[in-house]
């Protein structure tokens, strides 16, 4: 995606595109790889195909920006810290209002479908994607929020290859939070997610508070799409920050997801960093002249395609059982 | 369950009949009870002018025309509160269409038999869509979008454009630049898809050939504002060509993303523009990472004067918006200015004895001087296309420090109703790029 | 038998579509009142008659026609779908290459309109059934995103195909509705113009209607008599229970095949009639939020029922008017009126940039949302409304109306 610098680098005379597509699409895929977890964790313990994620992206990069520079809360009261860990604070509190918001919304809009049909279900977070989607674009308004991160502008260049400073701390948290579910998931409470992952009625048999998994399933979700929402809304992606396109963005990881398989976590990462790779290869290496703009965006799903030929449960999901 | 879908049921009951009736018998054509004729959308007896504003309140140029539209409301009130046009209150019916171009066509179906004119028709594409069907109707409209087309015979036969075109701009602006940087000898240039960026993208090629610009560097109709694969791409591009000057004709938001790569490539020391609507002063912001860079390359070009200008039209609009509470922004001026062409048109019309949307469409096409007292250049409808098509412009630098302290809208204007040497020798016959 | 409607004697008459004397009574009424609607004479529904309604329910027919094709894929073959918006830009760019003008800076062959609108449906359906195999081989939730990238795929090559389209953001003229006989200048029956019909005098857009309800009415004829077909009872098995189909001898591959070539047909013909009666369409007009529309309209009416496909085009396409003259009445009554009513349509409405309210009716800047923003939150909890509350959506509701007044006065 960021094929502004493989340009850079051939002027340079440094002939390691390769290497810099590489970069790009690895700090891309870091963003897809978030997306899709989040939607694979709310998908394995809910069985929601949760088509509000994009809403749930905007509305995460919206609230940071609302935390970081109209409230600046709680960071202005926290003056031992630095500006970069004020920063820090005040996007904390703000994916964690996200997650918060999450919750509220699985709690009234899809605990009364539980037991419909899945097609209904995930029409219903269609629909809730529309609700959240355009309120949050009627907050952020028509001029694009800057999200103050605190790296700026900034870019690493080691020569044969460059890359952003939001680039490695997206890469460095991606990796972090991907260690943090694993562990998450062998905790007491992850456990318990992935037995109402398996079989939702046999976990409430044994005593898990099915509702309450619910919940944390999409404050992670939402958790994760936030963050996903900020890396969306900094430098090199828009200068700018989050604006009312931003939400939109979420629907170029659907691909990454059906990639892993709609059910396997590791295969949601998995797919993230193959789509990222692709459009930053499709980016590089297919010039735009005779594939007109936009092509890298639809590589994903092209990507997807082929996938589904050779796998249709993507590459990592168990194949559904089905009984007459 | 079942009480909650007899709910439902009656909700739907009750939107059906308010649905209709909010609609009575629309349209009817009233005869003159004075001197003047009438049909549509004005009323002798009840003393008002009807006036429909197609605009997106929603869409991609929302944040620009809801304040634009504002600006309409706050003209008109101060008008009908010194008497109106003759004693008629003008009134605006506003419909958000979204920038879609079938809700476009359908609700100016839906206004065509309310309102005696059209004060604005957000989007070329949509105007166009209308064009054919305000042509079969008789119905006056003023286009806002600043697309050459609306200058060229052929097509503006019930439209009155205000403002420099933007292929006309773009030569404007190009030869500033060549003034501030002489030694400037490539050019890049880059754009949205559509009559905006193909419109202003083809003055810029014929201004690279006027003033013997190489063009190192073409993404015309590349930019996507919602790919950000496209926004890498150009930025790539520009930076990647060494370009002395750049052209980029787009939205803001895409247009701080190309130039925040652009500068961390390392691409500096190059004079950027663009068309008017490209500029945002969000882009000068504090919070923003490109403010200081920006101020120092970029030149803001615009059909109107900024804010802070100094000119009795500027003075008067900046008495109107703070009288009225809002805080100053430029786009205000746009909608007066839109609002004093539809008021002289009125006036002339009912001089002229005939309010109908007929006359009122007569009216406007004969106005050989419309004035607006140094807020923007002066506008006539008669005569050859070649001599009315509007080349004067204002070119501001940014002013991020003015923002920051609030006393600058975040422009500081250096010319004033500038047009450079090749504008002014090129001969208009014919929209710069055909919509087909 | 008198009075006892529901017993029937024969086979056809158990599977005729207007099997009691109340249907056949109902439709002849909704004939008669379609008929009617631009000469304005039924008190009550005259307004329907002006420009601008006429529109909107000619619009109504053209939304009517897609949402029965998408009603026979997901509602009748249970396969769902995201990616109707891309076969009407399918049929509506059949439509424009075989009926566009010829020469000029666009492909067009300037055919008739008898040979570019069915062409529009079958090239449409030709390419459902090319995306029909992926249907067997991905199921249910799977095949809804594989058809979400199909509307991704199909915008970027809409956009990119600049010969054909007229280019992003540009778009191009479609041909109008109007029946020659080949190439002649001019038509035979123009359904664009004022003119006088049977002595009738009628204007462009009643004429407009008058052809698009016919055809609208035509497929819904087509739709109605697929459910009692072999073919219709084929897709239900399938929906029900499409391995327990295959085993009885549904050939499930071919029918899914042919049930998103059907679909898609409706599809492009719709697509076609669109751009046509718009006359002007631009390239991301076959966007998501157009085939979430025609999923709510299916919700919304009530899944798997033509009568429900039909009261749920009529709702959406009508929703964004209603809500319009809603606002524009409470705002009336904000600024006008007294008493609690008026101080609460002040709550939810905002009638200048100072004042507080939901939703803003005024011009300019202002926090709440914009009329068009207001539309969007509905359509949202309308389909989330619909799905929780009445699943069965307007054809459910319009059921328990009928069997309480059925059973009046004994409705327990």
């Amino acid at each position: 995606m960021t094929g502004h610098f493989v340009v850079l680098a051939q002027e340079a005379g440094v002939s390691n595109e390769f290497a810099q597509t590489l970069v790009d699409g690895i700090s891309f895929g870091a963003i897809y790889a978030l997306l899709a977890m989040g939607f694979v964790i709310i998908f394995k313990s809910t069985s929601v195909i949760n088509f509000a994620h994009g809403g749930l992206t905007g509305l995460g990069a919206f609230l940071v920006a609302a935390f970081v520079t109209v409230l600046d809360f709680p960071g202005r009261y926290v003056t031992v810290l630095p500006e970069w860990g004020q920063w820090t604070l005040n996007v904390l509190t703000a994916l964690l209002a996200a997650a918060l918001i999450g919750v509220i919304l699985e709690r009234v809009f899809l605990r009364p479908m539980v037991g419909e049909a899945l097609f209904a279900v995930a029409i219903v977070t269609l629909g809730l994607d529309i609700v959240v989607r355009t309120i949050t674009n009627d907050w952020i308004g028509t001029n694009p929020r800057p999200l103050g991160a605190p790296w700026g502008l900034n870019v690493v260049d080691l020569g044969w290859v460059r890359i952003a400073w939001s680039e490695i701390v997206q890469i460095l948290l991606t990796v972090i939070l991907l260690a943090a579910i694993a562990l998450f998931l062998r905790s007491r409470t992850g456990v318990a997610m992935r037995a109402t992952a398996f079989d939702q009625e046999t976990a409430r048999a044994q005593g898990i508070n099915v509702g309450r998994i619910f919940s944390v399933a999409w404050a992670i979700g939402a958790f994760l799409a936030g963050v996903a929402g900020i890396f969306f809304s900094v430098f090199p992606r828009r200068a700018t920050g989050v604006d009312q396109a931003t939400a939109f963005i979420a629907f170029r990881a659907f691909p990454a997801v059906i990639i892993g398989g709609l059910d396997s976590i590791p295969g949601a990462v998995v797919g993230g960093f193959a789509v990222g790779i692709a459009e930053a290869a499709a980016n590089t290496y297919l010039g735009l002249e005779f594939l007109g703009s936009g092509f890298p965006g639809i590589v994903g799903y092209l990507l997807m395609l082929v996938i589904l030929l050779i796998r249709p449960y993507g590459l990592f999901g168990t194949p559904e059982i089905r009984r007459v | 369950m079942r009480k909650k879908s007899k709910w439902l049921a009656l909700l739907l009951v009750l939107g059906l009949v308010l649905a209709a009736c909010g609609d009575g018998e629309g349209g009817d054509t009233t005869t003159a009870a004075g001197e003047v004729a009438t049909d549509v959308g004005v009323d002798l007896e009840a003393q008002t002018i009807t006036i429909g504003l197609l605009s997106d309140l929603s869409g991609p140029f929302a944040p620009l025309v809801q304040v634009i539209n504002s600006g309409h409301e706050i003209y008109w009130a101060n008008v009908n509160a010194n008497g109106g046009i003759n004693g008629l209150q003008v009134n605006l019916e506003v419909r958000d269409t979204g920038y879609v171009v079938d809700t476009h066509v359908q609700l100016y179906e839906e206004l065509k038999s309310q309102v005696v004119a059209f004060g604005h028709s957000t989007g070329s594409p949509h105007t166009v869509a209308i064009n054919s069907q305000l042509q079969a109707d008789g119905i006056l409209a003023i286009p806002l979008t600043w697309y050459s087309g609306w200058s060229d015979p052929d097509i503006n036969a019930n439209l009155v454009p205000h403002g420099v075109p933007y292929c006309i701009e773009a030569m404007n602006m190009l030869e500033y630049l060549t003034l501030e940087a002489p030694d400037a000898a490539t050019l890049a240039i880059a754009s949205s898809p559509g009559d905006y960026g193909e419109d202003s993208n083809a003055g810029a090629r014929l201004a690279a050939e006027e003033l013997g610009l190489e063009i190192v560097y073409d993404g015309t109709g590349l930019v996507d504002a919602a790919d950000e694969a496209t926004l890498a791409e150009v930025a790539s591009g520009i930076a990647g060509s060494g370009a002395d000057l750049v052209w980029v004709t787009t939205s803001p938001t895409p247009f701080g993303s190309i130039y925040g790569q652009a500068l961390a490539a390392g691409f500096t020391g190059a004079l950027w523009s663009g068309a008017g609507p490209t500029w945002n002063p969000a882009l000068v912001g504090p919070e923003s990472p490109i403010k200081d860079a920006l101020a120092a390359e970029f030149y803001v070009s615009a059909y109107y004067a900024p804010w802070g200008a100094d000119s009795p039209g500027n003075q008067e609009v900046r008495e109107l918006v703070e009288a009225a509470g809002a805080d100053p922004l430029d786009y205000y001026a746009e909608g007066v200015i839109e609002a004093k062409i539809m008021e002289q048109a009125l006036r002339a019309a009912y001089d002229a004895g005939d309010m109908t949307q007929a006359g009122v469409l007569a009216a406007a096409k004969s106005l050989e001087s419309v004035t607006f007292d140094g807020l923007a250049p002066d506008e006539t409808y008669v005569g050859e296309p070649n001599d009315r098509v509007q080349r004067a412009q204002f070119i501001s630098r940014p002013d991020p420090a003015g923002l920051a302290e609030g006393t600058s809208t975040g422009v500081t204007l250096i010319e004033s109703m500038y047009t450079s040497p090749i504008a002014e020798a090129y001969e208009f016959t014919e929209t710069c790029f055909s919509l087909g | 038998m008198r009075g006892r409607p529901l017993l029937h004697t024969s086979y056809e008459s158990d599977q005729a579509l207007l099997n009691t004397t109340a249907k056949r009574v109902m439709f002849g009424i909704l004939l008669l009142i379609l008929v009617s609607i631009p000469f304005r004479v039924v008190p009550g529904l005259k307004f329907l008659g002006q420009e601008d309604w006429l529109r909107l329910l000619s619009t109504t027919a053209i939304f009517a026609i897609g949402a029965l094709g998408l009603n026979i894929l997901t509602g009748l073959a249970g396969q769902v779908s995201l990616g109707h918006s891309f076969f009407m830009g399918i049929g509506a760019y059949t439509a424009v290459w075989l009926g566009g003008p010829v020469g000029g800076p666009f492909i067009g062959l300037g055919l008739p309109i008898w040979i570019w609108l069915p062409a529009a449906g079958i090239v449409a359906a030709l390419i459902g059934i090319a995306v029909g195999p992926t249907a067997v081989r991905v199921r249910g939730l799977y095949l809804a995103i594989v058809t979400l990238g199909l509307v991704f795929i199909g915008e970027y090559l809409f956009r990119n195909w600049n010969s054909l389209t007229g280019g992003a953001q540009v778009g191009r003229d479609f041909p109008r509705l109007q029946l020659r006989l080949w190439n002649e200048e001019a038509p035979l029956v123009d359904f664009t113009t004022s003119g006088s019909w049977f002595g009738l005098d009628l204007s462009g857009t009643a004429k407009s209607f008058f052809v698009l309800t016919l055809l609208a009415l035509f497929f819904t004829l087509l739709a109605k008599n697929l459910q009692r077909t072999r073919v219709g009872r084929a897709f239900m098995s399938i929906r029900d229970r499409d391995i327990a189909a295959e085993i009885m001898g549904v050939n499930e591959f071919a029918y899914k095949l042919l049930a998103f070539g059907i679909s898609s047909f409706y599809a492009g013909i719709a697509g076609a009639l669109l751009a046509s009666f718009v006359s002007r369409v631009i390239p991301e007009r076959w966007d998501l939020f157009l085939s979430v529309q025609f999923i709510a309209i299916i919700l919304i009416g009530g899944a798997g029922t033509v009568t429900g496909t039909l009261l749920g085009s009529a709702f959406v396409v009508l929703l964004p008017r209603v809500v319009q003259n809603f606002t524009l009445w409470l705002q009336g009554v904000a600024v006008q009126g007294e008493g609690i009513l008026a101080s609460i349509a002040n709550v939810f409405v905002a009638t200048s940039s100072n004042d507080f309210g939901l939703v803003n009716t005024f011009a300019g800047v202002g926090p709440g949302l914009s009329v068009a923003q207001l539309n969007l939150v509905l359509y949202g909890l309308l389909i989330i409304g619909f799905l929780i509350f009445e699943p069965l959506g307007l054809y459910g509701i319009w059921l328990r109306v009928r069997n309480y007044w059925k059973g009046w006065p004994f409705t327990y």
